[in-house]
């Protein structure tokens, strides 16, 4: 797999989350473009085509799901890669979420940046598909 | 007293009006002796002087019958006097008594407020029944818990105005009464009117005399859940608030850590390290109220489905093997041959697993060993995480999987671990139908089991081919 050849859409809400995780997949030769809403989000979708989504399922005052929802009513056979950020304790939502086409989520708060890295690298090369998560150890 | 004073007036031939001298009737005796004394008196002088005809010698019997007379006429009249006397002093008793009386039931009215105003002060309702679970009494909290007021249930059957319920079931008066209870209840009173109430009863010893047979006090704990709700949506929000900046802090942290190994000096490196570990501990404990927080609210949902046991296993290892090398301890995990699925949740499980195994390499000093291996039966997989740590005191066991509780044991690390994880793990293995269970020795180590049900259970496939009857297969899971 060639990082430059693909492009990755972050579609997050938390500025130091959405820069750090931008300035690492950059980092890897992605090509990345960022976004802080749903709207945005989708209007970037209608003109320009991406391999990989990573999508906050909690975005102010809506459920980040409603993007991908919109978006795959709108293309049905798009191949784009969708893994969800999320955080623990929202089990309902992700299954919504894999019933929606995504093909994994990364719970944030237990994935470093570069874990996050590696899982959008496992996810583009079509290994791991859905890794099973990582949660921190609840001593 | 009455009686009395009526014998006593009557043996003298009179008949009183009580607290009174004034003589309504005149008795007839007593009338007879008068006109007696009186015809005696007037006839005599005049039948002297008709007979003698001398006037000194009829001045002389007349002055002579008219002291006779006035004796005759003091004797007879002599009871009279008595009975004033005796009169005049049953008046002053019974002025006495009256007063007595009175200031009984002052006094009686006086206690009797006091206890109402006791009552009606206690924030608690208190309801008394009698021998036939009729109200005699009930206070202003009773009357609010209900919706009845005191003349609607006073003297009525409790059983026609009250139901009481635990969980579903509705428990009667002559169950309540007959022993003591402190038991969290849903009462129903007036038009269906729903109360949640920790009732406590209380049967009288001394009931006979004041027909009390029993006491119920019920303490309304709806302000109390409303109250405790505050705090868990407090938990909640201050958790998920904190959550967000410290997912920074710790990704900027781990990503300078990374890119400057080697390039800067050791020690100012260590100062990060340190940083990093702090808010990794602090995220722990932030999760681990939410998970709290959630079990608490009753919003813990597992979703079972038959999954992949083997992948959750290794990648907990995977997961944990840097922990336990910083930590110099051996991580081994020896796979079955042939694993079947299991029932769980692909979401909580893994959080079940890497806290055992984390717990179990914080718990074992230097040089020891961690050993993770799957046992499988008819009907689940047990994991078993076996150690050589420091051990857990036999007295501490019980309460191991309490909410926050923690070994006070100088042998053990005071400053690890939040008292959370093993309780957030049995209530997730027990969502999942599992089991969770410890043994361990100080000094010799720890061995954690749970169980999980498998996906397909043998002794199902046992039913549906009617090798065993009902009885057996109850006797079998009893066993495990």
């Amino acid at each position: 797999m060639n990082p430059q050849s693909k492009k990755i859409l972050l579609v997050e809400d938390e500025d130091f989350i959405r820069e750090l995780y931008v300035r690492q997949l950059t980092k890897e030769g992605f090509l990345v473009k960022s976004v802080p809403d749903r709207q945005t989000g989708l209007n970037l979708l209608k003109t320009e085509t991406f391999d990989l989504l990573l999508l906050d399922i909690m975005l102010p005052g809506m459920n980040g799901l409603q993007l991908l929802r919109e978006f795959k009513t709108q293309n049905p056979n798009s191949p784009m890669v969708t893994i969800l950020l999320t955080n623990l304790g929202q089990e309902a939502v992700i299954k919504e979420g894999f019933e929606l086409g995504a093909q994994a989520y990364l719970i944030k708060a237990s994935y470093t940046p570069d874990q996050v890295v590696s899982e959008v690298k496992n996810a583009l090369s079509g290994g791991q598909s859905t890794p099973p998560p990582n949660p921190a150890p609840t001593q | 007293m009455a009686a009395n004073l009526k014998d006593y007036t009557n043996s003298l031939g009179l008949i009183p009006a009580l607290g009174s001298v004034t003589l309504i009737t005149m008795p007839s005796v007593l009338l007879l002796k008068i006109i007696f004394v009186t015809v005696i008196s007037i006839l005599l002088p005049v039948a002297s002087s008709l007979l003698t005809h001398n006037f000194i010698i009829s001045a002389i019997l007349g002055l002579l019958l008219a002291i006779v007379s006035s004796f005759l006429v003091f004797f007879f009249l002599k009871p009279l006097q008595d009975l004033i006397k005796a009169a005049q002093s049953l008046e002053s008793k019974s002025k006495d008594e009256i007063e007595n009386l009175e200031r009984q039931r002052d006094g009686a009215i006086a206690e009797k407020s006091k206890l109402d105003e006791i009552l009606s002060t206690l924030v608690d309702g208190v309801v008394a029944l009698d021998f036939n679970k009729n109200i005699v009494l009930l206070n202003k909290a009773a009357e609010e818990i209900t919706g009845y007021t005191q003349a609607e249930m006073v003297n009525r059957p409790i059983e026609e105005l009250v139901h009481i319920f635990y969980d579903q079931e509705e428990i009667t008066p002559k169950t309540y009464c007959q022993s003591s209870l402190n038991q969290i209840a849903k009462l129903i009173g007036k038009d269906g009117k729903e109360s949640k109430i920790n009732l406590s009863t209380a049967q009288l010893d001394g009931g006979v005399q004041t027909n009390v047979f029993c006491i119920l006090i019920m303490h309304d704990i709806a302000k109390e859940e409303e109250l405790e709700k505050m705090k868990l949506d407090f938990v909640s929000m201050a958790s998920h608030e904190l959550r967000t900046p410290l997912t920074s802090i710790i990704g900027y942290l781990s990503v300078f850590l990374n890119e400057n190994k080697g390039k800067i000096d050791q020690s100012e490196l260590d100062l990060l390290e340190k940083s990093l570990t702090a808010s990794q501990q602090l995220l722990i404990l932030v999760q681990n109220l939410l998970s709290v927080n959630k079990i608490e609210r009753e919003q813990m949902s597992v979703s079972t489905q038959p999954i992949d046991y083997l992948p959750v296993v290794t990648k907990a290892i995977e997961d944990l093997k840097d922990l336990a090398v910083q930590k110099n301890i051996i991580l081994n995990f020896n796979p079955p041959s042939n694993l079947p699925k299991i029932m769980a949740d692909p979401i909580r499980i893994p959080e079940v697993i890497t806290n055992l195994i984390a717990n179990s390499i914080n718990y074992t000093n230097p040089g020891g060993k961690v050993e993770v291996s799957l046992q499988v039966s008819p009907n689940e997989v047990t994991t078993v995480i076996l150690d050589n740590g420091v051990g857990i005191p036999k007295e501490a066991i019980p309460y191991l999987f309490n909410k926050f509780f923690r070994v006070s044991n100088q042998t053990q690390q005071a400053s690890k671990g939040t008292g959370l994880g093993l309780y957030i793990s049995k209530s997730i293995v027990e969502k999942l139908g599992g089991k969770i269970w410890v043994e361990s020795e100080v000094g010799a180590g720890s061995k954690f089991y749970f169980t999980l049900p498998l996906a397909e259970r043998k002794s199902e496939g046992a039913i549906n081919n009617k090798t065993f009857t009902g009885h057996e297969i109850q006797a079998g899971a009893l066993n495990y």
